[in-house]
């Protein structure tokens, strides 16, 4: 097992190398605030069997996840997705018998919807078959709670003894990224978790105290694993695609005394300028009443504001996009965004439709699709985009994106809730030739969106800025109410009024056979009843 | 004013005219509307129509397009549409002028029956100028395609063009599978009228095949049989699966006019939702429901019916198909609106205006409540499904059957007619392959005669015409809108 933790402060509050105690075995550093990133590097002889298993038969997989609360992203730790569980795999061979989603129930809980990678995983689109970046399926799930995964560490890696290894794994309770990725070339499993700041409050059980706000650096270096432990601040980078850190090295158990570092790479994933970060931020909520064709609304608070990012290299052209990842129970109607009818665009505030892949079957109802879900890719107007109309770029500026949901099981009651995550926004910036991202230390791909995009492309993510401090949104579906009436009220009910409708057809028809042959009877009759 | 009206409506091409007008007008004002406003004009099924006709010209299959659930060969018709610029609207020119064919083939159909020219104009306007019916042509429906191909149908059989008739029919079940249901009453209807009246089980299963039956069976049949190995030699499965099999798979559980539909949602529900099924086991009844309706309409009304009055059997025939169907939206109407014209001379509802209003304000309010219960599902996502929307659709199924019961009493009061039934299919296949055409003439005239000496020509008809038009206006824009956006 190899680890590296990296703790990024603020630079503000750079750590004095006199602070950090740098001994044979072991690192120590007091009340660190500084964001968090923890990788550990394992070999498949280090991993449990059944996750083994799985490994053996993959050709990639890589798991993401991020929590339903939001948080603040730091250099390096800049990209974001939507919240949830995202999974993106590459099985070694095309019809395996697949126990991916048996493991995923294990490690992740087993409420997730997934039947097996061919019939629950979905094929993301490809930009090009010979340059492939994304992996050939994708599963997503909302997962508000990472809890399964420290149950299941502490019960199937931790030895019972080992109370540092049960406390550790409780911290990803709290953490903001969790991110697994595999490859058969290098047949490790990399673990990489990520705390955007210091826990409120963490109880150490071997020393028996409790710390609030602050992280407390106690770094053993266990046998011959070695651990690089980076203590870093951003600083102001020399090119705009690239990143610079500052701070110290160390790597424990060779080194003697922190080590001065200042390095910079280019990465993929940006943040706006402090000012233009907060000028576009957005929220994202549901026109009411929602009804059975929700419209999820983009809000930004000012219009003027949604410029392309300041800080971007000169000559890089951007847009700005939103990716939508949607669980099965709402759709889109994609031929209403593949017309490209501008007055639809315009109406929305929409640009073209980039990519729309997964579940979007029209009429099937929620019981019956067996995919997870679809995702959406679309490019966003902004008010410069529309230079004749100007008086729009007062004030809000807001982004319509119809919807659909599907119809559900029926229920007491008449309601069921579902749930829809934040989608992200950000302005994809085109980097110059020969930018290479895979340098970056920190580099982070399989994201879902960043494969539909070329491998010079940049990110520069919005904030989301709930009102309610989650980035999931609650629909309520009508559906069919088994409390008011019952099943069998409802069968009994339609049969009997068939039968009846039929009956009384048949009633006058027989009426009409058997005057077969009396039309002048019928004539009088009719004048009759004149 | 009444002078002028009556010489609007007994001008053939005042007429015709001012139904051309209509749909030109509609026509433009729709290019209009969706060239301004992201609310189209245009169906959205119209679009699903040029998409698969792109994909043809791309040399791909039509059904490449999602939801294109219709035989090619509509997209093969509609290819001009992906020339680009206003070729886009052929379709909905080729579907609006498909409107006025099929509005000539009734005044044709009821002049041939005997009413004068005037009195068949005045009727046939309830077809030629109803705004509905331009309405859903001039969206691009394709409804009105099939309406012109199953009034051909219903002339080609009236004017005993056996051979044609069955083609048509062949065509049209090609299209959609539901005409399938007026082979039955043609077939009741080619009888030959027999001298003898002992005969022994099989002398009668012989009699029944007579040429004519012989000749009408094998070419829809074969003009079926034909199409089909046509395309599934081109398109292969996706053909049969989209064109056919799809209507039997189909789950159908969104909310609509059926009767059918809350237990279908339900039982859908269940079936794949085991936990749900709970105490009802007997859901799967529904699967049952093809035996009411096609013994009405495939059977027991072509037998009652068909020899007295094909046209109003037709319409009975179409009404209890579509009434009785597990699924049901606005255009099926369509489907049994194109007989109307036929059968509202002959009709108590014209004979009784009472009568006649009581069942329009039915039909247009139980629509009304449907359509009120589906916009607070649809747009209000309140949960209608029970009671309201069950209680609309089994109200509006009550209506339906209730008219369905007044065309059927209509038919059985009314004699047997010589005009189908009997000799007469035979003398006119006999005289067009001879070429004298006067003996099928007189007797033609002779027809004439007798009904117009007929109870149709002495009743007084009150303002049907308007009535029937005037359905539209009320409610066919935001219906169609509700259901549109399913």
């Amino acid at each position: 097992m190899r680890r590296r933790p990296t703790y990024i402060t603020h630079p503000s509050r750079a750590v004095n190398p006199a602070d950090i105690q740098v001994y044979q075995n072991q690192l120590l550093l007091g009340a660190l605030k500084a964001a968090r990133e923890e990788r550990l590097t394992l070999g498949l002889e280090e991993l449990p069997q059944d996750v083994v298993d799985v490994l053996k038969e993959s050709h990639e997989l890589h798991v993401r996840w991020a929590p339903e609360r939001p948080y603040n992203t730091t250099v390096p730790f800049l990209s974001r997705i939507s919240p949830g569980l995202h999974v993106l795999y590459t099985p070694l061979k095309e019809d395996q018998p697949d126990r991916l989603c048996n493991l995923l129930h294990q490690v992740l809980g087993p409420g997730l919807r997934c039947e097996s990678p061919q019939s629950t995983f979905t094929s993301p689109a490809l930009i090009s078959e010979r340059f492939a970046q994304t992996a050939s399926l994708q599963y997503y799930s909302l997962l508000p709670s990472i809890k399964p995964l420290v149950a299941y560490l502490q019960r199937k890696v931790c030895r019972p003894s080992d109370l540092v290894c049960l406390h550790t794994a409780t911290l990803l309770n709290i953490a903001d990224s969790v991110d697994f990725d595999y490859d058969s070339i290098s047949h490790t499993l990399t673990l990489t978790t990520m705390w955007s700041r210091q826990p409120d409050i963490i109880y150490d059980p071997i020393g028996e105290f409790t710390t609030l706000d602050a992280w407390n650096l106690d770094i053993p270096r266990s046998g011959s694993d070695k651990v690089e432990v980076g203590i870093l601040s951003p600083a102001p980078a020399p090119e705009p695609s690239d990143l610079q850190l500052s701070g110290f090295l160390i790597v424990v158990g060779e080194d003697d005394h922190p080590k001065p570092t200042l390095f910079s790479f280019p990465s993929r994933h940006h943040s706006l300028s402090l000012d233009q970060s907060k000028l576009q931020r957005y929220t994202i909520s549901f026109d009411k009443p929602t009804g059975l064709h929700p419209i999820l609304r983009i809000s930004f608070a000012s219009a003027s504001s949604l410029t392309e990012p300041k800080n971007k290299p000169v000559g890089s052209v951007c847009a700005l996009q939103t990716y939508l990842t949607l669980p099965s129970h709402i759709f889109a109607d994609k031929y209403a965004f593949l017309s490209n009818d501008p007055l639809f665009q315009k109406s929305h505030n929409l640009g073209r439709l980039r990519s729309i892949t997964g579940e979007t079957d029209l009429e099937a109802p929620n019981y019956v699709v067996n995919k997870w879900g679809s995702t959406i890719l679309l490019e966003i107007q902004t008010p410069n985009d529309r230079e004749s109309n100007h008086k729009d770029s007062a004030g809000m500026w807001d982004v319509t994106i119809p919807l659909h949901l599907r119809y559900l099981e029926p229920t007491a009651g008449g309601t069921s809730t579902v749930e829809v995550p934040w989608p992200i926004v950000f302005w994809a910036c085109t980097a110059e030739d020969g930018t290479k991202f895979p340098v970056n230390p920190f580099d982070r791909t399989q994201l879902g969106y960043d494969g539909l995009f070329g491998p010079r492309t940049m990110f520069y993510h919005l904030n989301p800025a709930p009102q309610n401090g989650t980035i999931v949104e609650r629909i309520a579906v009508p559906v069919l109410d088994t409390e008011v009436t019952s099943p069998r009220t409802i069968e009994y009910l339609t049969i009997v009024s068939i039968a009846l409708g039929f009956l009384w057809v048949l009633f006058k028809l027989r009426w009409s056979t058997s005057r077969t042959g009396s039309g002048n009877d019928g004539k009088k009759n009719l004048k009759k009843k004149l | 004013m009444p002078s002028l009206l009556a010489s609007v409506f007994s001008s053939r091409t005042s007429i015709f005219a001012s139904a051309f007008l209509l749909r030109a007008i509609l026509l433009v004002y729709g290019i209009y509307q969706d060239s301004v406003s992201a609310i189209k004009y245009t169906d959205i099924d119209y679009y699903v129509f040029t998409d698969a006709a792109r994909a043809v010209t791309w040399r791909s299959s039509p059904y490449d397009r999602a939801t294109y659930r219709y035989t090619p060969l509509l997209s093969w018709i509609l290819l001009p549409t992906s020339w680009g610029g206003l070729w886009f609207h052929f379709g909905k020119v080729l579907f609006a002028l498909s409107d006025l064919i099929a509005g000539w083939l009734i005044l044709m159909v009821l002049k041939r029956r005997g009413l004068q020219e005037g009195k068949a104009l005045k009727y046939a306007s309830v077809w030629l100028l109803n705004p509905m019916v331009a309405n859903i042509s001039t969206r691009g429906s394709s409804e009105g395609f099939l309406c012109v191909l199953v009034m051909a149908l219903l002339w080609a059989f009236e004017t005993g063009k056996i051979t044609l008739s069955g083609i048509l029919l062949g065509l049209c079940v090609h299209f959609k599978i539901y005409p399938f249901i007026y082979g039955a009453s043609m077939l009741w209807a080619l009888e030959t009228r027999s001298s003898t009246s002992t005969s022994t089980t099989l002398q009668s299963v012989l009699k029944f095949f007579n040429t004519n039956r012989i000749l009408f069976i094998s070419a829809s049949l074969l003009t079926f049989a034909a199409l089909n190995v046509l395309m599934y030699n081109i398109y292969g499965p996706p053909f049969l699966q989209h064109t056919f099999l799809h209507h039997l798979t189909r789950i159908d559980h969104r909310h609509n006019f059926s009767p059918y539909n809350t237990l279908l949602y339900l039982s859908s529900a269940q079936q794949a939702v085991p936990s749900l099924a709970g105490a009802s086991a007997a859901l799967s009844l529904e699967s049952l429901a093809f035996v009411p309706q096609l013994l009405l309409s495939a059977f027991l009304i072509p037998v009652g019916m068909a020899k007295r009055d094909l046209p109003a059997t037709m319409l009975a025939q179409t009404l209890a198909f579509v009434t009785f169907n597990k699924v049901c939206t606005s255009q099926y109407f369509l489907w049994y609106l194109i007989f109307l014209p036929l059968y509202i001379p002959n009709s108590s509802l014209t004979a009784r205006p009472a009568l006649g209003a009581t069942a329009l304000a039915l039909w247009v309010l139980g629509q009304a409540a449907w359509l009120q219960q589906g916009y607070q599902l649809e747009f209000l996502g309140r949960s209608t499904f029970v009671p309201g929307l069950f209680a609309a659709s089994l109200g509006f199924f009550a209506i339906n059957c209730g008219i369905l019961g007044i065309v059927v009493e209509d038919v059985a009061i009314s004699p047997v007619m010589n005009v189908v039934a009997g000799s007469r299919p035979s003398v006119s296949v006999s005289a067009s392959a001879s070429g004298s055409k006067p003996t099928s003439k007189t007797e033609t005239n002779a027809v004439s005669q007798r009904s117009t000496d007929g109870p149709r020509s002495s009743r007084p008809r009150g303002n049907s015409v308007l009535d029937i038009s005037d359905i539209t206006s009320v409610h066919l824009g935001p219906r169609n809108r509700v259901l549109k956006s399913n």
